[in-house]
């Protein structure tokens, strides 16, 4: 009788479970990133802005006071065509990117480069 | 203005186009090729010297017969294994671990909420 009865009544009861305020999740599991990198972690568009502003201003030839995110890079920074590439190349360092050849020729100044960037989902 | 000079403005622009094409390849290789970061700023500024070399050719078939040599030296001496960024098709990551499908969630509190 006993017997029969004690799964019966086990599967019935249920103990409230006290929760001390906040769950208890130890402290390093929030700071942990995904294990997969598929587009889980966007960029903001002010860092990317900051960023590619950093790169572009780390450019050897580059006065840094010219740069602004408006800027040409021909036009206004009076570079030539090979240090564009350049630049693109060390955008394409920076934010872990591999753009294909015919788009990454058609980026030609800070506008069009942040707009790439921030719309890319794998740009990290 | 006339139709050989639209035809030369074009030819031009084509041909810069294959040149700066060409030149990230290059340097891209170049960066595949470099076993480590300071030896290769010493091959990329050599490379931009060779590229540098025959910046004020005027004469279009000169230009393209330099462009077509630089080309086929490129593939000459591609890289065999070159860096594929994870996520590219090739890459370490392509097609690894891939986001659920939309529409399945996942609860990741093992069982707790059958208490709450």
């Amino acid at each position: 009788m006993a017997a029969s009865l004690r799964p019966a009544i086990l599967r019935h009861i249920r103990l409230p479970v006290r929760s001390q305020g906040q769950p208890v999740l130890p402290s390093w599991l929030s700071s942990i990133r995904a294990m997969s990198g598929h587009g889980d972690d966007h960029l903001t568009r002010e860092e990317v802005v900051d960023r590619v502003l950093d790169v572009v201003k780390s450019f050897p030839k580059v006065n840094p006071s010219k740069v602004t995110a408006e800027v040409h890079f021909q036009k206004d920074l009076g570079l030539d065509s090979l240090d564009v590439v350049e630049i693109v190349m060390a955008l394409e360092e920076e934010f872990k990117l591999e753009i294909p050849d015919k788009e990454a020729d058609k980026i030609d100044s800070c506008p069009l480069a942040i707009e790439y960037i921030a719309n890319h989902p794998m740009a990290g | 203005m006339s139709l050989s000079t639209v035809g030369y403005l074009a030819r031009r622009a084509a041909q810069k186009e294959r040149v700066r094409i060409l030149y990230r390849r290059a340097l891209r290789d170049t960066l595949n090729w470099a076993v480590h970061r300071h030896l290769f700023y010493q091959d990329a500024s050599d490379l931009r010297e060779r590229f540098e070399a025959n910046k004020n050719v005027e004469d279009l078939d000169t230009i393209d017969h330099l462009i077509a040599d630089a080309e086929a030296q490129y593939e000459k001496w591609r890289h065999p294994d070159p860096y594929i960024v994870p996520w590219a098709p090739g890459g370490t990551k392509f097609t690894r671990n891939p986001p659920p499908p939309s529409g399945i969630e996942i609860v990741y509190d093992y069982g707790k909420e059958e208490n709450e």
